[in-house]
């Protein structure tokens, strides 16, 4: 029962934030400087008042901003995103095409960053100040500081056209064409088609853009997992539980890691939502049609609709993972279920 | 508890190398329908491409949609040519426009009229035979869709047919670029049947009644040597033989044209097979690939333009609005500087017509630059000790090249004469469009992209012309130039045409508030087992002309 009301009290913030986010931008992307006739009309049709014309009555940029607002809004309640003015497709569908894409890079990317992460870090808090610590902490900060385009161009450049160790960029190799879309996600598609071949191809293609987008966020979760490791381990329940003589092992993995892991989760739901929203460089570098590319080439084009159509898609992220955490924190803390 | 972490982190290695050795193992062959199916060795990718009948193209982005009604930018002409066609064709990058579905066609006396005939036996793809109705529905689509290319068809007046092949033309004026339009994408001829079916119309309020893009957008309707079965925006465009071709197709049966706008991916995905094609390729990736035995590079010259705008009308244009300094800035800017920095294949037009149209007259000389020349013209307009001047920018690039980079050549040369250039940037979007289509900005660099293959296209910067008039310069401050325009649009005869737009050329050698500083280089790579491979303005690259070894 408790559990239901929380999840319908956060169900209210989501709504009420996402109607602030939608005016938010929309009064934002209406202040800056940016006309979407100019953007996306050529010089000479620019000069043809007809043509004109017809562009901003056919994407309503006609009427006064208010009523746009107006008519905005009255859309977005019955769940239309209104039409990309650089497509001219439903923003929705616009979302619903490349946002599988990213969802697919961003899960595998967050697998690797969050197995990884933990990994190396309780490595390094076991092994507290040895060489293998250090080398773990070397490789943390190298992932939180490295850009990620010249990474994801160093990976390409060596993984795949000099050592051909993985495929290049796409979400498939030439040799097969897309799955049926069901879910979006080309590995779960071609599953779902039966065909083993193409969902490995799907799967080995996610191993460098994945490893590139995951560099940062495994670097932040080794150095959290460390320090809060160390921190739990130096505790009085942890000497209590040594002196009645479990192992090594067995303390870190029930009784310490538990509760070092709930700030590690924080950082595993802030990296999936920072994910989630796309990554323009490295999907232009990997060639993967994500979010992110849709969101550049929207702001090129001052493509309003479709903007803020990306902004709610990301604010619903960041509230969808942050109830998710809430979630999970009970799970791993029975005390945080009390309070 | 260290071999379980060991084994942990072992077991997701070797699962994610399995996944890895898997990829590209098996194929499925797609069927016609764009779908999965079946395995095959007609592998395209994985270094494997030779002896396959598939050819992977990689382009670059920046377009929305391949509806032939929208289609503006730089590379939906490549999937336009491939599945549709239209009356005339450029069947070489520097040749004349000839006829491809037209049998014949003939200039009324007064060349107000164009009557064309159509090809007896051409079929679309979907069986239907093509009649002189489609002709009329395709045109008339694109004219009142009122999007990025109706200006195409702005000299049609209206249209008539006669008879099932006969298409007469009634023009408002008479236009010598009427048969290089007639091959423009945007006029390529639709299945009307099909695309009414499918929510088109050609009626005049066609702007918000037709709603036939998303149709076309996921499926061709036209009569050219391939149809398109898939395009993923973003991702790619695959494009399969035309069953009911009518006429001799090649023998590359199926094309996957890959959205891949780096150059740097596009180098790597040539080197290593997985493509045939680099259409993106730049100074520095052309270079990596110089040694690669199974690849071939071509650079050349595009006829998209870069040039100076100095505002002839002294409100806005200041010091640069007078034609003594226009003198010098023309003779100090450093022309063989601008080619090194846009890169190989880059020239510097003689004048207004780019090279490699009908009727240029070649590169501007090297040895055009004089600095003590342009001092002494300096000193002649008054400015013996230079100025400071305002140049505009904006955030567009040329063919990759950014505009800021041009402007710092601008500023580096004329510092040469003592003008002080001040670099002031403005958004295309924000303010910097408006002000250029205003013609309010007083100095700026700019380019100019070929709407369509003619060298009429150029006729817009004279005097009173659409881009005239945004350099201040009105058809009464040179009359004499600005009647060359209409001379050339009545010049249907090629021979009189190339002499008037000579004369042209030569009256704005010297003179006038523009400079064209460079063309555009163009580089492509590509496999050798490849051959009919060339750079196409009008069409990016012409697919119907490739062939496989």
């Amino acid at each position: 029962m408790e559990q239901l009301k929380f999840i319908g009290k956060r169900l209210v913030y989501l709504a009420v934030m996402l109607f602030g986010v939608a005016t938010l931008v929309f009064i934002l992307t209406k202040l800056i400087p940016g006309d979407p006739t100019v953007a996306n009309l050529s010089q000479r049709a620019l000069s043809d008042p007809e043509v004109v014309a017809a562009y901003k009555a056919k994407y309503g940029l006609d009427q006064p901003i208010l009523v746009q607002y107006v008519l905005y809004i009255k859309n977005l309640l019955q769940f239309d995103l209104g039409t990309s003015i650089r497509t001219s497709k439903p923003v929705l569908m616009e979302l619903a095409r490349c946002y599988p894409a990213t969802i697919e890079l961003a899960l595998f990317a967050i697998l690797i960053a969050a197995v990884f992460g933990i990994l190396f870090g309780v490595i390094s808090a076991i092994k507290r100040n040895s060489i293998l610590d250090q080398a773990v902490r070397a490789v943390s900060v190298t992932g939180v500081s490295i850009p990620s385009f010249w990474f994801a161009l160093l990976v390409l450049y060596f993984f795949y056209y000099k050592l051909h160790i993985f495929p290049g960029p796409g979400r498939l190799s030439n040799t097969f064409s897309a799955p049926v879309p069901v879910t979006g996600l080309y590995v779960l598609d071609s599953l779902l088609e039966g065909n083993i071949p193409k969902a490995l191809d799907a799967l080995s293609h996610l191993i460098l853009p994945g490893t590139v987008l995951a560099a940062f966020t495994m670097g932040l979760i080794t150095r959290t997992t460390r320090s809060n490791l160390l921190d739990v381990m130096s505790m009085d329940y942890i000497r209590t539980a040594r002196a009645k003589g479990i192992g090594k092992a067995g303390l870190i993995l029930k009784h310490a890691l538990g509760n070092a892991l709930i700030p590690v989760l924080t950082v595993i739901g802030l990296g999936l939502g920072n994910l989630l929203g796309g990554m323009v460089l490295v999907e232009t570098i990997f060639n993967w049609p994500g979010v992110g590319q849709f969101a550049y080439e929207s702001v090129l084009s001052a493509d309003f609709p479709a903007i803020i159509g990306v902004a709610l898609l990301i604010a619903l992220n960041y509230m969808i993972i942050n109830t998710v955490v809430d979630i999970l924190y009970g799970v791993i803390d029975p005390r945080v279920r009390c309070q | 508890m260290k071999r379980r972490f060991l084994a942990l982190a072992l077991s997701v290695v070797v699962a994610l190398g399995c996944a890895a050795c898997g990829g590209g193992a098996d194929g499925d062959a797609p069927a016609a329908d764009g779908t999965t199916e079946g395995t095959t060795e007609e592998a395209a990718g994985g270094g494997e491409s030779s002896g396959s009948s598939t050819v992977v193209v990689a382009m670059g982005s920046g377009f929305a949609t391949l509806d032939p009604g929208y289609v503006y930018e730089k590379y939906p002409p490549l999937i336009v040519n491939a599945c549709y066609e239209n009356l005339f064709k450029f069947y070489s990058n520097d040749g004349a426009p000839e006829p491809c579905l037209a049998d014949t066609y003939e200039f009324s006396e007064d060349n107000l009229t164009l009557t064309v005939t159509l090809k007896d036996g051409i079929t679309f793809a979907s069986g239907n035979p093509m009649t002189s109705a489609d002709v009329l529905f395709s045109i008339n689509r694109c004219k009142n869709l009122k999007g990025n290319p109706s200006f195409i068809a702005d000299t049609i007046e209206s249209m008539e047919a006669p008879d099932d092949k006969t298409i007469v033309f009634h023009l408002t004026q008479p236009d010598s670029a009427i048969l290089s339009k007639l091959t423009y994408s945007s006029l390529a001829i639709l299945d009307s049947a099909v695309v009414k079916e499918n929510g088109g119309t050609d009626a005049e309020d066609a702007s918000t009644t037709d709603t036939a893009q998303a149709y076309l957008d996921s499926t061709s309707a036209g009569s050219g040597m391939y149809v398109m079965t898939s395009y993923i925006p973003d991702e790619e465009v695959v494009l399969e033989k035309n069953p009911n071709y009518w006429g001799e197709a090649t023998n590359v049966d199926k094309y996957i044209v890959k959205i891949q706008p780096d150059s740097n991916t596009q180098m790597m995905t040539l080197s290593t097979g997985d493509i045939d094609v680099a259409m993106n390729m730049t100074d520095d990736t052309m270079a990596e690939l110089a040694d690669a035995e199974h690849i071939a590079i071509l650079n050349g010259a595009s006829k998209t333009v870069g040039f100076v705008m100095m505002n002839m009308n002294e409100e806005y244009g200041g010091v640069v609005s007078d034609p003594k300094v226009q003198q010098a800035i023309r003779k100090a800017l450093d022309y063989s500087g601008f080619q090194i920095i846009c890169g190989e294949g880059t020239k510097t037009p003689y004048s207004l017509i780019q090279s490699g149209f009908m009727g240029s007259k070649g590169e501007r000389a090297a040895d055009y630059t004089n600095l003590e020349e342009a001092k002494a013209l300096l000193a002649e307009a008054g400015y013996a000790d230079g100025f400071d001047v305002d140049l505009t920018v904006t955030d567009l690039d040329m063919e990759g090249i950014l505009l800021t980079d041009l402007a710092q050549k601008v500023k580096d040369d004329l510092s040469q004469i003592g003008i002080n250039v001040n670099i002031v940037s403005k958004p295309w979007a924000a303010g910097y469009g408006d002000a250029y289509r205003d013609g309010t900005l007083g100095f700026t660099v700019m380019y100019w992209g070929t709407d369509y293959n003619d060298p009429n296209v150029q006729l817009e910067f004279l005097p009173g012309a659409v881009v005239g008039l945004r350099a201040g310069w009105t058809e009464e401050m040179n009359p004499e130039l600005a009647a060359l325009y209409q001379e050339t649009m009545a010049a249907t005869d090629n021979d009189a045409r190339v002499a008037v737009l000579e004369e042209i050329q030569d009256a704005m050698y010297e003179d006038g508030p523009f400079i064209m500083v460079a063309q555009a280089p163009v580089h492509l790579g590509y496999n050798t087992r490849l051959d009919g491979v060339e750079f196409s303005d009008p069409y990016a690259l012409d697919v119907t002309l490739i062939n496989i070894k």
